[in-house]
């Protein structure tokens, strides 16, 4: 099947129409958390038991993640790490629901970062790269952009400071991830990264989902819900074309696909789960900041 | 090479042995997680005492306790709701066909609902309201998808792709267990079961179904329909009291934006289209009449 590349560059702009009017429509809410965190403020900031229960909370979620001991967390020996940085001065001294927007803000910075590094290579934003992924990468950079500046408004409007620094656990794993992907091969390196990007929309997506019974702030808690599907989605999208570049079709990345040629199981493959998972979110004050 | 002829490079041994490795994971880690969230809204609502019942409803709810909600054989309601969500549980995408009308009818036999076999129309307030409506909608979308499929089988549809079949069994066996979970809440608070459709949106599904003679029309019809689920449930988040309903609620919402994004793909639409996804198509806990 031909790309009509003209068609896809106006679906992109539509998409983009489209996002607007949802930027637009997620500018009440965090006006509402400024005047809510200005009244925090006013009745004299945020409860320090409050912040210390959750830090035991998020000691405890930090084990558990320890004794799963799977994915990209575990493989790199970064659990010490944040252990420390958890019992650091600078996390007792935030509010939760600071605490849990200055982790997803690290999140997005490196999503955003990821996804820069990804669209450097020639396979994935050079001319000869596929356009659907090309466009998708692009288009996902530009979201966790914008999920990013939401994340840190509503952290500020709350009278947090701004966490513009990427996910400290994360870092060397995504590092040592990007000096396998320069050094693989056109096809293997397409391959791992898509699985670098989809093992950080599934984070993002699951910290998120986990994040929503942790806020307590009412208009934080719409902020985050109007992401956490936005993530799972990029996670469905993902899932799909790590399945085609598997079986070596790349060639059937095309938007629409081409349905009528792809097995059975191709339908199903972007959402495994009728529940969203949570075992690999990130503890919530995993990337919080002084 | 037929229409519906995987192409020979596919390996589907490969994909489906994906399929059953992430199907291991939803069940070694995501179900148990859910069963503890469900018993314990199921505590939460009772403490919050927000479901209107009267002094035999109280009686009623008096003989579950979180043990027999879990764990307790069929017979009695408490069993019922634990069977229910073990089914849900235990369903996998690719088995779970059968009428979830016929399981939850049956429940509600069991717990001896005589007045209103579809549980509508009862006396709820607050988080159980809410659950009431979630389910019906989640009927309305086991009705589109078992109406999408009778439409297949018998050909009114001409040629449907495998993998556009395999997409809506799955959806379909997540909606059911979707539907199985929302009212296994309201079985262990001692209610009925809902097995109505959602009464508000569904004359608008009934008459589009009527007029789609084609995958596409199809296509258009399930994404508004997950669309308003996911945006449903993302409404729900700011209304449901209890900790343990937000991480109910919030762990199906970003599966119904997966369906939409792939569904969007399929149809060719841009498979993310917003950085934040909206709630302008939520139905409100009031399209449950009480």
């Amino acid at each position: 099947m031909e790309i009509d590349e003209t068609a896809f560059g106006g679906l992109i702009e539509e998409s983009r129409d489209t996002h607007a009017d949802a930027l637009r429509a997620a500018r009440k809410p965090l006006a509402d958390m400024v005047d809510l965190g200005r009244q925090d403020r006013a009745r004299g900031g945020m409860d320090p038991d409050q912040s210390r229960a959750f830090a035991v909370e998020n000691r405890r979620r930090l084990g558990a993640i320890a004794r799963r001991a799977g994915g990209l967390l575990a493989a790199t020996g970064v659990i010490a790490a944040i252990a420390d940085y958890i019992g650091s001065p600078a996390f007792a001294s935030s509010g939760t629901d600071v605490q849990v927007l200055q982790t997803a803000s690290s999140i997005e910075v490196l999503a955003v970062s990821t996804y820069k590094t990804a669209l450097g290579l020639p396979y994935i934003g050079g001319s000869a790269a596929n356009p659907v992924i090309k466009a998708f990468a692009t288009t996902t950079m530009g979201q966790h952009a914008d999920h990013l500046a939401a994340f840190q408004s509503a952290t500020t409007s709350l009278g947090g400071a701004k966490q513009d620094k990427p996910e400290p656990a994360f870092v060397p794993v995504v590092g040592k991830a990007v000096t396998a992907i320069t050094k693989a091969s056109g096809s293997q390196g397409a391959l791992l990264v898509v699985g670098l990007a989809l093992e950080l929309e599934n984070i993002a997506a699951e910290t998120y989902v986990n994040n929503m019974s942790l806020l307590a702030d009412a208009n934080a808690k719409k902020v985050t819900a109007s992401i956490m599907g936005v993530e799972a989605q990029h996670v469905a999208v993902l899932l799909a074309v790590q399945a085609l570049l598997k079986a070596g079709a790349s060639a059937d990345i095309t938007l629409p696909p081409p349905t009528d040629k792809l097995p059975a199981v191709a339908g199903s493959i972007g959402f495994p789960n009728a529940f969203y998972p949570t075992s690999n979110a990130a503890p919530a004050s995993q990337g919080a900041r002084s | 090479m037929s229409a519906n002829e995987p192409v020979s490079h596919l390996s589907e041994a490969e994909l489906l042995a994906m399929t059953a490795d992430l199907d291991a994971m939803h069940h070694d880690l995501t179900l148990p997680a859910l069963r503890d969230s469900l018993a314990e809204w199921t505590d939460d609502i009772r403490s919050q005492g927000d479901s209107g019942h009267d002094e035999a409803d109280a009686a009623r709810q008096f003989l579950f306790d979180r043990r027999r909600f879990l764990t307790r054989a069929a017979g009695t309601a408490g069993g019922i709701a634990g069977v229910a969500l073990l089914a849900a549980c235990s369903s996998s995408s690719s088995t779970a066909t059968a009428s979830a009308t016929a399981t939850s009818s049956a429940a509600a036999t069991a717990t001896g609902a005589a007045a209103s076999v579809d549980g509508e129309g009862q006396a709820l307030s607050g988080d159980l309201q809410v659950v009431a409506m979630a389910a019906g909608l989640e009927n309305s979308g086991i009705a589109t998808y078992m109406a999408a499929i009778k439409a297949a089988t018998t050909g009114k549809l001409g040629p449907v792709p495998l993998a556009v079949v395999t997409f809506a069994e799955t959806a379909l066996a997540q909606h059911q267990d979707h539907q199985k979970a929302w009212n296994a809440v309201l079985t262990a608070a001692g209610k009925k079961p809902v097995t109505a459709v959602d009464p508000v949106i569904q004359p608008t599904i009934n008459a589009a179904m009527a007029k789609v003679t084609s995958v596409t029309a199809l296509a258009n019809l399930a994404l508004l329909v997950e669309n308003t689920a996911g945006e449903t449930y993302q409404n729900g988040l700011s209304v449901i009291k209890s900790a343990a309903g937000i991480k109910t609620a919030a762990s199906i919402q970003p599966v119904e934006f997966q369906h939409a994004a792939i569904l969007s793909f399929v149809l060719g639409k841009y498979p993310v289209p917003n950085a934040f996804t909206g709630v302008s198509l939520a139905r409100p806990p009031s399209d449950y009449k009480v």
